[in-house]
């Protein structure tokens, strides 16, 4: 088949060119309501384009959807699920999966509180493994000390990319594929976490911490009327903080390694065809391993954000049911599980599509059971659209 | 005379493009019908009709004077039309007898439960093999089985029911000239028993040995279906591509010079080569004739790097190679076009420009940034497709599965070139690709070598070897068996060496 | 290395990896452990690790198509509640509460195969969706209450036959049936075709479609059953009633030789694999190791034997090249078979 269309060029030139006429003579409303429909299943923005729609219906009949503070809480809660989703993709895009993202959210959460918590209540934390070196009655290995929070964030950042060395290492080192390098990475540092803390959430973080999540303000808003001189401080409504800056940060630099850098290129041959680009000189097994890292590294990012919202460290943050969000979002917006496709743009979609969905489901007031269950309903409507775009754009290439 | 099956005035077409185009095919009892013509000359799309895998859009099929409309390829099997396909179609974790009886097993009952009746099973495959004439145990797992034993596997399979119309579809390429033989044997006894067979490969003199008629498609037109007597090889090359072809092989431009590119001494890999040593100068075109297992292919992945070696020394340009590694060999402008394009050569989804630039790709990135400036990467495919006069559409959109054999070769050789090689190791650069594009490839290598480069060829067409070479090298059981200067080329002394079967002395070793 | 994998010594640890594993960390439980090596001890690690085990060999069947399921956790969960529900409500009898969780795992496993086969969504989304819906329907139906079981299925939990626990009895029972499919039905083989190549399944006539479909029913069957006779020893199905039961199930089907990539295992090795997950834990267990640290060991152990399987399968593909060879040697040249020992020795030179 394929030879035959690139041997046959002028005629297919001279098809397309029948198409086109077809198309402005034959003007029935409905053949122009496919072809517009086809057109918007096959752009990009499509998940976008549905997610806003269906936010705007549902805000119709849920006025709380349509509330600002309600808005800007969505968006507080992209922010993060974005930033591990981004590292999900790179890791979907060479054809593999990172389950252990759901650990390494834990770990690095932890790590963080350790090291800067600032007092441990001793009758909860003595039966901690590091108590009295690493924690003590005052807190965490720096507290109190300026430093703290940089080397904490950079402590957090550190067991991010640790994590996704080792699984990195599992999977090119010692040839175990992605999905049981990452199940051991995952079992293995979910546990870990859970034994560093004892299962314990550890509260007191400094402020400079905390900050770096969604009270850090960058430009807040008011929308009410100014009736009184003085506005109460949560009618102040923060649309840029430290987490946007921080995330569209990671996206920026995620979008440039992908899309412009030979890094990205290398990445997106691997996804293909590892064969062809090993043979080709690609360094295969160190893109992959800095694959993995970066993955880690963007869980960790995510861990920064959701533990300075919470304002403690959790052992049990992440775990395998934020997979389902992680995956899904990418998913969603276009990565392939088999490898070589995907985008940031698509994966910020995705993320838009879950966190109004779930936004959408909690309004209606159902129980989060059956936000559940809607969602993994949607991930397979998602995942079946995206199937009947793939086979429309086939089809479409080959006329 | 009878016609067992015929097709009246058959027509196909993929979204306007008409791939079988009015053809009126006849096909004979107890008779071989050799059907040839170039890739993409509707062959397939015609087999596949008959088959069942497409409908024809018009025309009609009969298969003994009655109509014969399949729908899917359990129809066809059903009427009794056995297809052997190129590729082998086998599942490798099973044993022959289940491959051969995985759509419907002989069952018996112990008690209520019903079994797979093992017995009847290893009785029924073992007649079968037996027929064919592979001699190994009904429950030997492919896995274990040479690529040769696979192909009479396959066979196998398609011959266990009693079918009337047996369809070839080149399926020697994975043979040994043993095993070739055995299959053409096995042709003629199933022609000798009243069925029909049809034939089909790319390998002219094979047809002519073994076809009692002819059939020529071009286009998707059938050009012509005589009786074999009638066709020379040049006029079925006529009738292929439409125009004569003076010669198969462009008139030779390089001269080779004297300084060694490249020198293999002593190399040996346990169990793949053994003390091998050859030399490639600049401007040479060496020839690796060998069969399938012979470790050429194998010697060709250890020089460029993919394998490792356990002694000998490999030296490039003079110098001592001491990492032996893939991304040496690149910085040492060693270029690998591999044997198989689908899987080790070429991004099949990626567009034609990064595949051609795949391998340059880090001189088009800044060090430190690692920015690729698209701009230099695009101009520069581009140019490289002008080069080898790429046949397609925009090469920074098209992806590589769109592109025909021909010109998916061109692009894997481009890859390379853009990294302006010195050294091009090239593993059956021509397989799978037509007459017309074979020729190209061969104007490629003969312009590699004018402007320098060293050329390994490494092929199981001696002919080929035989237009294209300065020297050829025969390998035999991992070992260089014998080297052949242009004035000695002889298509029987070169093979009777890779069989080992020479009278005389293999010539002493290149050193 | 080279020198390395060709010895006999390396040859057979590397052939017989897992059950090394699996003597060597009995012999390090026997010794380091108390009453680790008893009889009463062996049979409670098989009851315990009947669960997983069953789950398991329901896994050995979609991995064995290039499938997964990751949704047996919640389709266990789900058939206990509505199992269990059903029970409580309407008084029906144990036998019925059984056919009730089977049928709701038949018809969980019935659904993944309808969006794998009908929609032609991958496998591993289609299950993750489910895990998550089906554990939420779960819920639902219970408003996120525990069920407690009626006394009666105790009896039945407790039940023993020769002194043997009845779970254990269910574990052998479906690893003969699985056994029996796999290897003596024609479905069982297509099954394994279906992994090695499903394009060249279809061509040989095999209908992939039913193979695929049924491969998820037998999953889910067997996540019902498990599902059943677990309530039926524990008497309550809470929220986190099996929950991440589908990671074990997975790790055990590939400690005992499962490829994720579909054609290569057995129930055999599925059930060999929960065994072995099951002994490293109670061995934990005995030497009181920190009830964190036990799941971290696990992973250790997960890890180790699939890198002696990958190291395995490199090893065949590496002589199975030479073997090629050799072969062809044989065939094409006479003069000189004979002298040609396998696997041909090299100078050392």
């Amino acid at each position: 088949m394929s030879a035959i269309q690139t041997e046959h060029e002028p005629q297919t030139l001279n098809l397309k060119r029948i198409k086109a006429t077809d198309l402005a003579t034959s003007g029935s409303l409905s053949d122009r309501l496919v072809r517009w429909g086809k057109k918007l299943l096959l752009s990009d923005y499509f998940i976008l384009i549905v997610s806003i729609i269906a936010y705007v219906i549902a805000a119709q009949f849920f006025d709380r959807l349509a509330r600002p503070l309600n808005m800007t809480n969505q968006l507080s809660n992209m922010w993060p699920l974005f930033a591990v989703a981004i590292g999900q993709t790179f890791v979907l895009i060479i054809a593999g999966i990172d389950l252990a993202q759901g650990a390494t959210i834990a770990l690095a959460s932890v790590v963080g509180a350790m090291i800067m918590a600032e007092n441990l209540n001793p009758d909860m934390f003595d039966k901690l493994p590091f108590w009295g070196s690493i924690l003590t009655e005052n807190g965490g290995l720096l507290a109190g000390s300026p430093i703290a929070t940089p080397v904490a964030v950079i402590g957090m950042l550190v067991s991010g990319l640790l994590v996704g060395l080792i699984v990195g290492t599992l999977i090119t080192r010692f040839n175990i594929t992605p999905f049981i390098a990452s199940l051991v990475g995952f079992i293995f540092f979910s546990y870990f976490a859970l034994w560093l803390t004892q299962s314990r959430n550890i509260s007191g973080l400094p402020e400079s911490f905390v900050n770096l999540g969604d009270s850090g303000e960058l430009i807040s808003v008011y929308f009410g009327p100014k009736l009184d001189p003085e506005i109460r401080r949560r009618d102040i409504l923060a649309v840029v903080t430290a987490s946007t800056v921080i995330t569209l940060g990671l996206a920026f630099f995620a979008g440039y390694l992908l899309n412009r850098t030979i890094f990205g290129k290398h990445m997106i041959a691997i996804g293909t065809n590892p064969r062809a680009a090993e043979i080709s000189g690609v360094p295969t097994r160190r893109v992959i391993t800095l694959v993995y890292m970066f993955s880690g590294l963007c869980a960790a990012v995510g861990a920064i954000l959701y533990t300075a919202r919470l304002e403690i460290g959790q052992p049990t943050l992440g775990g395998l049911n934020l997979l389902l969000d992680i995956i899904g979002s990418c998913v969603i917006g276009g990565s392939s599980l088999f490898g070589g496709k995907g985008s940031i743009k698509g994966t910020f979609f995705g993320v838009v599509f879950f966190v109004l969905l779930g936004n959408i489901l909690d309004a209606a007031q159902m129980s989060p059971f059956v936000i559940d269950a809607v969602k993994g309903l949607f991930i397979l409507i998602a995942a079946l659209l995206d199937y009947t775009r793939t086979r429309l754009v086939r089809v479409e290439q080959s006329t | 005379m009878t016609i067992l099956f015929e097709t009246r005035s058959l027509t196909k077409s993929f979204f306007g493009i008409t791939a079988v185009n009015n053809i009126s095919l006849e096909v004979e009892e107890g008779k071989i019908l050799g059907l040839i013509g170039q890739n993409g000359a509707g062959k397939s799309t015609l087999m596949n009709l008959i088959g069942g895998v497409h409908q024809p859009d018009s025309g009609q099929m009969l298969l003994a004077d009655k109509a014969y409309t399949p729908r899917n390829p359990a129809d066809a099997k059903q009427a009794g039309i056995a297809f052997i396909h190129q590729e082998l179609n086998l599942f490798t974790n099973l044993t022959i007898a289940e491959n051969i009886f995985i759509d419907g097993f002989p069952t018996r009952r112990i008690g209520p439960i019903r079994f797979i009746d093992r017995g009847q099973l290893k009785r029924e495959t073992a007649s079968i093999l037996e027929w064919v004439g592979l001699d190994v145990p009904a429950d030997t797992v492919i896995e274990t089985m040479s690529p040769g034993e696979r192909q009479l596997a396959e066979i196998a399979k398609a011959l266990y029911f009693d079918a009337r119309i047996i369809i070839f579809d080149e399926p020697t390429t994975s043979l040994t000239a043993r095993e070739t033989e055995r299959l053409f044997e096995i042709m003629r006894q199933l022609r000798d028993t009243g069925k029909a067979v049809i034939y089909i490969s790319h390998i002219l003199k094979d047809i002519a040995a073994i076809s009692d008629s002819i059939a020529v498609m071009r286009d998707g037109v059938l050009m012509a279906q005589e009786s074999a007597e009638s066709f020379t090889i040049d006029r079925m090359i006529n009738l292929m591509v439409g125009r004569k072809l003076e010669q198969l092989y462009p008139p030779k431009t390089a001269q080779s010079e004297p300084d060694t590119l490249l020198q293999v001494k002593n190399v040996s890999a346990k169990g793949l080569v053994k003390d091998i040593d050859l030399s490639l100068r600049g401007g040479e075109i060496l020839g690796l004739f060998g069969l399938m297992g012979s470790g050429r292919t194998e010697l060709a992945r250890i020089i460029f790097g993919l394998d490792q070696f356990d002694a000998g020394e490999i030296y490039v340009e003079g110098k001592r190679r001491t990492a032996n590694s893939i991304r040496n060999s690149i910085k040492n402008r060693i270029a690998f076009v591999t044997e198989n394009r689908r899987e080790e050569g070429l991004l099949m989804n990626v567009s034609i420009a990064d595949n051609t630039t795949l391998v340059s790709l880090p001189q088009f990135a800044n060090d430190l940034t690692l920015y690729v400036n698209q701009q230099a990467l695009s101009d520069a495919a581009q140019q490289a497709s002008q080069i080898l006069q790429l046949k397609s559409g925009d090469i920074t959109t098209q992806a590589a599965k769109a592109l025909s054999g021909g010109n998916q070769q061109k692009v894997v050789i481009a890859k390379w070139l853009l990294n302006e090689p010195m050294i091009f190791i090239m593993d059956e650069p021509t397989r799978g690709v037509d007459v017309g594009a074979k020729y190209e490839i061969y104007t490629i290598i003969d312009q590699l070598a004018a402007i320098g480069s060293g050329v390994l060829f490494i092929s199981s067409e001696i002919e080929e070897l035989i237009g294209m070479c300065d020297r050829i090298l025969v390998m035999s059981q991992g070992e260089v068996v014998g080297e052949f200067t242009r004035s000695e080329f002889d298509e029987e002394r070169i093979l009777r060496a890779a069989f080992r079967e020479g009278e005389e002395k293999p010539h002493a070793a290149v050193k | 290395m080279r020198r390395l994998s060709e010895s006999r010594l390396f040859n057979f640890i590397i052939n017989n990896s897992t059950g090394i594993l699996f003597v060597v960390i009995l012999a390090f439980f026997a010794l380091t452990a108390q009453n680790f090596f008893s009889l009463d001890n062996a049979l409670s690690i098989i009851k315990n690790a009947s669960f997983i085990g069953v789950l398991a060999v329901g896994m050995t069947f979609v991995l064995l198509t290039a499938g997964i399921d990751l949704s047996v956790g919640s389709n266990m969960y789900l058939s206990a509640v509505v199992a269990g529900l059903l029970m409580r409500q309407f008084d029906i009898p144990v036998w019925m509460g059984l056919l009730t969780a089977l049928s709701i795992g038949g018809l969980y496993g019935l659904f993944n195969g309808f969006c794998v086969v009908v929609l032609r969504i991958v496998p591993f989304m289609v299950t993750l969706a489910t895990l998550v819906m089906g554990r939420g329907i779960g819920t639902f139906l219970t408003q996120s209450e525990q069920v407690d079981l009626p006394e009666r299925v105790n009896e039945f939990g407790q039940l023993r036959l020769l002194g043997i626990p009845m779970p254990v009895i269910v574990f052998l029972i479906v690893l003969l049936i699985a056994i029996y499919i796999l290897r003596y039905t024609p479905l069982g083989r297509q099954m394994y075709a279906v992994g090695n190549d499903p394009d060249a399944a279809k061509k040989a006539g095999v209908n992939t479609d039913r193979v695929i479909w049924s491969v998820y029913v037998i999953s889910g069957i067997a996540a019902g059953l498990v599902g059943f006779v677990l309530a039926s020893q524990v008497m309550r199905v809470d929220r986190s009633f099996g929950e991440s039961y589908e990671l074990d199930a997975i790790a055990a089907a590939v400690i005992g030789g499962t490829s994720l990539f579909g054609g290569v295992g057995s129930a055999l090795g599925a059930v060999f694999g929960a065994i072995l997950l099951q002994m490293v834990e109670a061995g934990l267990v005995f030497r009181s190791v920190n009830l964190y640290l036990q799941p971290m060991v696990k992973a250790l152990v997960i890890f180790i034997a699939v890198f002696f399987d990958g190291i395995r399968t490199a090893n065949i593909a590496q002589q199975r090249r030479r073997y090629i060879r050799n072969d062809l040697d044989d065939t094409d040249a006479p003069v000189s078979s004979a002298s040609l020992p396998e696997p041909k020795p090299v100078s050392e030179s």
